[in-house]
């Protein structure tokens, strides 16, 4: 009685962490963490709040260096080199791994431009192949057709949920090779969500995925492997299909079952 | 088990779990009073049987009910979504057994006037008391979420299949002896059948509970013996 149907083509591991430990000052917020993301799938991390799920995203792609107090121990490999290293290029990895909010956040600028400003930090492009990678980016996100007709409007004239996906559309557009989803769906409409999930669902036939979700259906919607964290530790990580039918761990079963959190 | 944070869902788990019993306790009487009513050819008692398959049918559709509401209401995950899934099954084959034994019940009627083969019935009064006895268990295993014990009346099954064989050759030859016994016998036959399917429902309901306590499922191959559908004994 298999529920879902699981992969059968083996997964590239596109990143691994290794042994993470970080710290907000003296606090320990994540306790050796060990976890593989998957190339052309979807991680999905689920946990009460406060359990370390986005402070693990945020570690992903350095997002905590901007903050002094915090730091990371252990290793994240991604493709070959740790990322943690302080010789890494922060810039340069940021472009590789991409990440989208909780709140839709466009730049105050034109749709065009939110688009074209990204890309033209990493890249020297002409007029021309700028116009296509806009639009490009726009036809990836399904945003185009609603667009296309107000490309120099303001990001901030958008509804919420298509901004979400213009958000999308900015990160896309720089061609990264890990997208970081920190709960992109908690603040849309359900018409919304599910657009936004039709296309994770796109975008990881050529993308490495993560997201943060608090809603349990989403994540084993989206995801083929799911990760559960509380109070810092990853409790259990397994196939999605697994997990929802068939968790281990008592305290996944009870979290995602509505016992507690 | 911890509880949900939410009551009303503690509540109808709970019920679910109550209909099944009662369902399962409906079966079990309908089997018993189907054979009483074999053996004495009580047409009133096939009536009652008849009757009752009622409430059974009645029970099945509520438990489907409810499931199809908790799915869509409750979204269950884990060892809830199993529970609830495994409940939707276990009352299709609670469903099943009722009619099987309403089935025997009926052909008390067809035979009420034909003579008596005694040691037939008493073949069939073994199958239906091991069948009982194994649905019994299975019951049991479900409200204890006993998947060992579920286990049990999986390989146990093999037992009833011996008994039908070996009733199914009685009957062949009961039938070769005298034309007369064809009648009667082809209807033992088809009850005894009825009784070896309960038995098969009975191990689809055990491994149901195995998957629902233990959350995968049974792995062994279990000893098929009901080889009535190679078998054939020559008039020589």
């Amino acid at each position: 009685m298999n529920l879902m149907p699981s992969s059968s083509t083996r997964p590239v591991e596109k990143l691994s962490v290794r042994g993470l430990n970080f710290y907000y000052g003296q606090t320990l917020a994540l306790k050796n963490i060990n976890l593989p993301l998957y190339e052309q799938q979807v991680t999905a991390f689920i946990g009460p709040s406060g359990c370390g799920k986005s402070t693990l995203l945020r570690v992903l792609n350095r997002m905590y260096d901007l903050y002094p107090n915090q730091r990371a121990e252990g290793e994240v490999i991604f493709d070959g080199v740790n990322l943690l290293s302080p010789k890494q290029d922060v810039n340069l990895l940021r472009s590789r791994i991409g990440m989208v909010f909780q709140k839709p956040t466009p730049f105050p600028m034109t749709i065009y431009e939110n688009i074209a400003f990204g890309v033209r930090l990493y890249e020297r492009l002409l007029k021309h192949d700028l116009d296509e990678r806009v639009e490009q980016s726009l036809r990836r996100a399904a945003l185009w057709t609603e667009v296309k007709d107000k490309m120099h409007t303001s990001g901030l004239s958008l509804s919420g949920g298509q901004q979400q996906r213009l958000c999308i559309a900015r990160t896309v557009a720089i061609k990264p090779d890990v997208i970081l989803f920190d709960e992109p769906c908690s603040a849309l409409d359900p018409i919304s969500t599910a657009r936004i999930e039709e296309l994770i669902d796109e975008l990881k036939q050529e993308y490495t995925i993560a997201i943060v979700t608090h809603n349990m259906q989403q994540a084993a919607r989206v995801s083929q492997k799911t990760a559960f964290m509380y109070l810092g530790e990853l409790i259990e990580f397994d196939d999605t299909a697994k997990i929802f039918t068939s968790p281990q761990a008592k305290q996944t079963q009870d979290y995602i079952t509505g016992r507690f959190g | 088990m911890t509880e949900h944070t939410v009551k009303s869902y503690e509540e109808e788990l709970a019920l679910l779990d109550k209909k099944i019993a009662q369902m399962g306790g409906l079966a079990e009487q309908l089997l018993g009073k189907s054979l009483e009513a074999l053996e004495r050819r009580d047409p009133k008692l096939a009536e009652e049987v008849v009757t009752a398959d009622r409430s059974i049918d009645n029970l099945e559709r509520e438990i489907e009910e409810q499931v199809i509401s908790m799915v869509a209401r409750r979204q269950p995950m884990a060892d809830d979504l199993r529970h609830i899934m495994g409940a939707l099954r276990i009352t299709t084959d609670l469903e099943r057994i009722g009619d099987l034994a309403k089935n025997m019940a009926k052909r008390s009627l067809a035979i009420a006037d034909e003579s008596h083969p005694k040691p037939l019935m008493s073949g069939i009064r073994h199958m239906v008391e091991l069948a009982l006895h194994q649905l019994k268990e299975v019951l049991d295993a479900y409200a204890e979420r006993d998947a060992d014990k579920a286990l049990a009346v999986w390989r146990n099954d093999a037992q009833i299949d011996a008994m039908y064989n070996s009733l199914f050759r009685e009957l062949l030859t009961y039938m070769m002896e005298d034309p007369r016994n064809i009648g009667i016998s082809t209807h033992l036959l088809f009850g005894a059948k009825n009784i070896e399917r309960v038995g098969d429902h009975t191990t689809n309901i055990a491994e149901t509970v195995h998957f629902l306590v233990r959350g995968f499922n049974i792995t062994d191959d279990r000893p098929k013996d009901d080889q009535t559908s190679s078998t054939l004994i020559s008039g020589t």
